[in-house]
């Protein structure tokens, strides 16, 4: 056999097998960034005036069945049998997260005032964001199949969660009613438990009645509707079984949550080019110095915040899980510093337009310097495929 | 060197130096007429380095003979460090002989200026991001253009909407129109906030960021200058292009601006007194008139 297909064959094995939905994630929302990069550099008058008419759709309303998917996974992973089942095991990872979220925050506040741009001190939430997909895959990539992964994930899931506390509890510009959100939030989780009650299998009443009732919970007490299907979704009917993290179901699942899958992944595909396009647009020329904060913050402070944080829960009793050290913490952070998705969300949802969300969307493209980062570490440190 | 000579040069020196100022510092050649609003406009200005302290000299040495009563900032008021101390030395001290004559500053933010300026007492803002004012037939917006949010922009909206005065003048630190090649139109913002401007018939409006001065044609209208070298200057950046009316980007300036009925005059004058822009503009006539 010649060389060539035999290296190809090696370079696909290196690749982990992951859903389509993963996958594309990985291939759609880069194009719809680069598009909008070049988009915001040729012809910014078009691009802004695009971008300002469709963020609503894109942003508050279809990015729904994104998180809506990305909610399913963890559903499916933190149920019996799942990658990250039982939550018991949690306790390190989030620990971890605490850590790496609240170094990396205080590095940011250090280091845009340090490049002399305090403004962006308002960003500071963005630094907590981890790419679930990207990071995923970077880890697959490194370690296969191995406990840094489900670790990496439940950090990720974690570091996510307090970001979005942290946007609805500091954002400058938001007004919350939250009384009014729970009312109304009372209501859409009171419809999704009586759907389940009646063993109603179809993932639609869950998602018009019970997710209709919860994006205008969030909407009305000023909270990002976008996550209105992430309270909805444990109460969908699954699978006794976990295929497996960002695996796609089959076809022949007849589960509502695997059927909202199957229903749902490609138009959230198209939503996550969309998403890339409409919130990527940087204009180089907007760019200062403090657009270093962000990349800085997260690719120093995520690895180094694990690091504090796992070592003083080691200290009051807990253990790394099996196969996991040091460096493989160090390489999981890496990794976890890369926001993407997460992170652009974050900027959009905090920041309104002009110069700091330019600077800190830009940092947030930035931040993908994790994955070579990771992968370089991994191989000086001789960890996962890389070890010996 | 004797010793006479050692005692006799000090002052020789400061009065070369007050003869060559006046000789250098023309007289604002404004109307300067009475009952007219008279203020002055300064970007980027908050370096305590020595350019910023002579733009400031200059601006007393105008004021003596165009007495303007306000000064409207258009961020960036403070670069590196924001303590007590540096208010002191990049904003008390510099403007000091301007406070004491009663001088009014009121400021609005840029990117390097910690959040916290709003509560500081002399930029008048009372704490708020973005506010409006009236001197006269004036009424001046002063916005917050690092976070642009909808609520501000509903603000704007109903504000210029509720506004009778003759002339309406925004201020701000992004550029929606600028030939500086360093940052440029600030676009994200224009697309927001122009059809806002264009529709309650704003006349002028003034902005920083870029090191330079800039007086654009007028852009559907309005009236736009970028005068963001009132400490910084990035010499040699305008890169003019046909928008531009006049540019100057050789050393430090500032503006002064005197509104007298239908007509607005304004000069740009440079750290060593020179009139480096002047002119008169005409209240457009809006379409309601």
């Amino acid at each position: 056999m010649s060389k060539g297909p035999r290296r190809i064959r090696r370079w696909r094995a290196a690749f982990p097998r992951l859903s389509r939905f993963a996958l594309e994630h990985l291939l759609l929302l880069p194009l719809g960034a680069a598009i909008a990069l070049v988009w915001v550099n040729a012809d910014p008058e078009s691009y802004y005036r695009f971008t300002y008419a469709m963020s609503f759709a894109v942003n508050d309303v279809a990015m729904v069945f994104f998180f809506g998917l990305m909610m399913k996974e963890v559903v499916e992973a933190t149920a019996p049998g799942g990658v990250l089942h039982p939550w018991r095991r949690a306790w390190l990872p989030v620990i971890a997260s605490i850590g790496a979220t609240v170094v990396s925050a205080l590095l940011y506040l250090r280091t845009v005032n340090a490049l002399e741009e305090p403004a962006l001190e308002v960003g500071w939430p963005v630094s907590f964001a981890t790419d679930i997909a990207v990071s995923y895959f970077v880890a697959r990539i490194i370690f296969r199949v191995h406990p840094a992964i489900p670790f990496l994930l439940l950090l990720a899931i974690a570091s996510n969660a307090l970001g979005f506390v942290a946007i609805a509890l500091f954002d400058p510009t938001r007004e919350l009613h939250l009384v009014r959100g729970a009312l109304i939030m009372a209501l859409a989780l009171g419809l999704a438990f009586a759907l389940r009650r009646a063993r109603v299998k179809s993932f639609w009443p869950y998602l018009i009645a019970a997710g209709g009732a919860s994006w205008w919970a969030f909407f009305w007490s000023g909270l990002h509707p976008a996550l209105a299907l992430v309270p909805i979704m444990p109460f969908l009917p699954h699978a006794a079984r976990d295929p497996g993290f960002f695996v796609d179901a089959r076809p022949s699942a007849h589960d509502a949550l695997s059927q909202f899958e199957i229903w749902w992944r490609y138009p959230a595909q198209a939503t996550l080019f969309f998403f890339g396009l409409v919130n990527a647009g940087v204009p180089l020329h907007a760019l200062e110095p403090g657009t270093w904060g962000l990349p800085i913050a997260v690719l120093a402070g995520k690895p180094l915040g694990i690091l504090v944080a796992t070592g003083a829960a080691l200290a009051v009793g807990l253990h790394l899980p099996h196969k996991v050290g040091w460096r493989e913490l160090i390489v999981v952070g890496f990794t976890a510093a890369i926001g993407f998705s997460m992170g652009l969300f974050f900027c959009t949802a905090l920041l309104p337009p002009g110069q700091l969300r330019s600077e800190t969307s830009m940092g947030v493209l930035l931040s993908l310097a994790g994955a070579p980062l990771a992968l370089v570490t991994a191989r000086l440190l001789r960890v996962g495929r890389f070890g010996r | 060197m004797t010793l006479a000579k050692r005692r006799i040069s000090p002052v020789l020196i400061v009065a070369a130096a007050l003869a060559s100022a006046s000789l250098l510092a023309q007289p604002a050649s404004l109307p300067n007429r009475s009952g007219s609003v008279k203020f002055a406009a300064i970007g980027d200005n908050g370096t305590g380095d020595r350019p910023q302290y002579e733009v400031a000299q200059q601006m007393a040495t105008v004021h003596a003979t165009f007495p303007f009563d306000l000064v409207i900032m258009l961020g960036d008021n403070m670069y590196g460090g924001q303590s007590p101390a540096d208010f002191v030395r990049k904003f008390e001290q510099p403007y000091a002989p301007l406070l004491s004559a009663g001088v009014k500053f009121q400021a609005s933010i840029g990117n390097h200026d910690r959040p916290e300026q709003v509560s500081y007492k002399p930029y008048n803002m009372n704490g708020q991001r973005y506010y409006t004012y009236v001197r006269g037939q004036v009424r001046f917006f002063a916005l917050d253009s690092n976070l642009l949010d909808r609520k501000q922009l509903e603000w704007i909206d109903g504000a210029l909407r509720d506004a009778r005065e003759d002339w309406k003048i925004c201020y701000f630190h992004h550029p929606l129109y600028s030939n500086a090649s360093r940052h440029g139109s600030s676009v994200d913002l224009r697309v927001l906030l122009e059809p806002i401007f264009l529709k309650y018939g704003v006349n002028v409006v003034f902005s920083g960021h870029d090191h330079v001065y800039e007086r654009l044609k007028p852009q559907k209208g309005i009236y736009y200058f970028v005068s963001g070298a009132a400490g910084q200057l990035r010499k040699g950046n305008m890169e003019p292009s046909e928008q531009t009316a006049a540019a100057f980007d050789q050393d430090q300036s500032f503006m002064v601006v005197e509104v007298a009925g239908s007509e607005l005059f304004f000069q740009s004058i440079s750290r060593a007194g020179r009139t480096v822009d002047s002119g008169v503009i005409r209240r457009q006539t809006r379409v309601s008139e």
